[in-house]
């Protein structure tokens, strides 16, 4: 998101401190205007900004402005041309108290027609696109549904997104109109929403396809078992097939993330065998046993 | 066998294009003889556009008024700006946490 600076604060939209030359204020002009505008930076405040540091340049580059902004404040244009300075003085708390920001300006409505009027034109520019993205996690893009979203910007922006279930990372969620201005009566941009599946701590995604790990007691595993496991679509049985050893993927078709246009993706869960961090008296037993008994060997051929 | 359904691409005129983006049509012309918009020429020699012509020229419009770049310049912005889209797509796909 783009920084804010206060409604005019013209030296704060710039950057620059109130000693700055015009040399200074041309430069981070430039700068600001290359790294805010709405075509490179698809930033929902971007526009804005960049309104912004065109509005502060407007002003701060032409000497005349400047110093009666530097005199009078934000409210400079409000300021009669002829007050004086001691006559100011008198009126000082009136004039700032007033509190008029950027958007009182009458000449200043729209930077892009306000320029094209300077050069001779008249016409009206649709707006730019732009994106932002949409955090969710694996469960909010399985199940889909509503999600609020609020963008910074000049005023916040609440939008109410529906999110179709299965919806993948990377995916775009198109807002038609809600992009930047358009200039004159043309059309809005559109806002694209690109979604970000959070990782999350026990599914990673591969596609459609979802990958857990499946932990099971040494006995589960060579006995064969049956155990419950979390997904993102509620709590399913899955049967461990006696001998699975750590590693052995088990396939739950259709449990993976949902496809509204097609076959959904599958879960699959990864054997893992965990043993006892600590044994009991009793079980180490019987471990002990077992390892007497046991001609198994994991290493051998 | 297969079975393909015929459709006719949806191609605009210069005035078409002209009407839907503010712009003279003589404008259009010149923005498409700098390449600054894809055109292509139908079989008697006209100019065509795809309907994504329209906010195509409308970045353009916001370059030089935002940014008071010339034309070349934009053809430049544009070129690189394409690039950029295309490779951040790639890095998002390939972005795959575990």
């Amino acid at each position: 998101m783009a920084d804010r600076t206060p409604h005019g604060d013209f030296y704060g939209a710039l950057g620059v401190p109130r000693t700055a030359s015009t040399d200074e204020i041309q430069r981070a002009y430039r700068k600001l205007a290359r790294q805010y505008h709405p075509d490179v930076n698809s930033d929902p405040g971007a526009e804005e900004r960049f309104k912004e540091v065109g509005a502060a340049y407007q002003v701060l580059s032409d000497p005349d402005q400047r110093r009666r902004y530097d005199r009078f404040g934000a409210d400079f244009r409000h300021v009669p041309d002829d007050v004086d300075e001691r006559a100011h003085a008198d009126g000082r708390t009136r004039y700032t108290s007033a509190g008029r920001g950027v958007g009182g300006f009458e000449d200043i409505e729209d930077l892009f027609s306000g320029l094209f009027r300077g050069r001779g034109g008249g016409a009206s520019i649709p707006g730019a696109d732009q994106q932002a993205e949409l955090e969710l996690t694996v469960e909010e893009a399985y199940r889909g549904g509503h999600k609020h979203l609020t963008l910074r910007g000049s005023g916040q922006r609440d939008y109410d997104v529906t999110i179709p279930p299965g919806v993948m990372d990377g995916q775009r969620i198109r807002l038609a109109g809600q992009g930047g201005t358009g200039s004159g009566n043309a059309a809005a941009g559109d806002l694209y929403l690109i979604v970000r599946v959070k990782p999350h701590r026990r599914y990673r995604l591969s596609g459609r396809d979802l990958h857990i790990d499946l932990p099971v007691s040494p006995w589960e595993a060579a006995l064969g078992a049956t155990v419950p496991v979390d997904t993102p679509g509620g709590e399913v049985k899955v049967r461990v097939a006696p001998g699975a050893s750590s590693g052995r993927r088990l396939r739950l078709r259709g449990e993976g993330m949902p496809d509204p246009r097609g076959k959904p993706g599958d879960l699959y869960a990864e054997v893992r065998v965990m043993v006892p961090k600590r044994l009991r008296k009793r079980e180490r037993e019987l471990f002990e046993e077992l390892a007497a008994v046991s001609e198994f060997d994991p290493r051998g051929t | 066998m297969a079975k393909y359904q015929l459709v006719r691409p949806v191609l605009l005129s210069v005035d078409e294009v002209a009407a839907r983006s503010g712009l003279h049509p003589d404008l259009v012309r010149r923005f498409a003889a700098m390449s600054l918009v894809d055109s292509t020429t139908d079989v008697i020699g006209r100019l065509r556009f795809t309907p994504k012509a329209v906010p195509a020229l409308a970045r353009v419009q916001r370059l030089r008024t935002g940014l008071a770049l010339n034309y070349a310049a934009i053809g430049l912005v544009l070129d690189l700006l394409d690039r950029i889209e295309v490779l951040e797509a790639q890095v998002r796909s390939h972005r795959r946490w575990t």
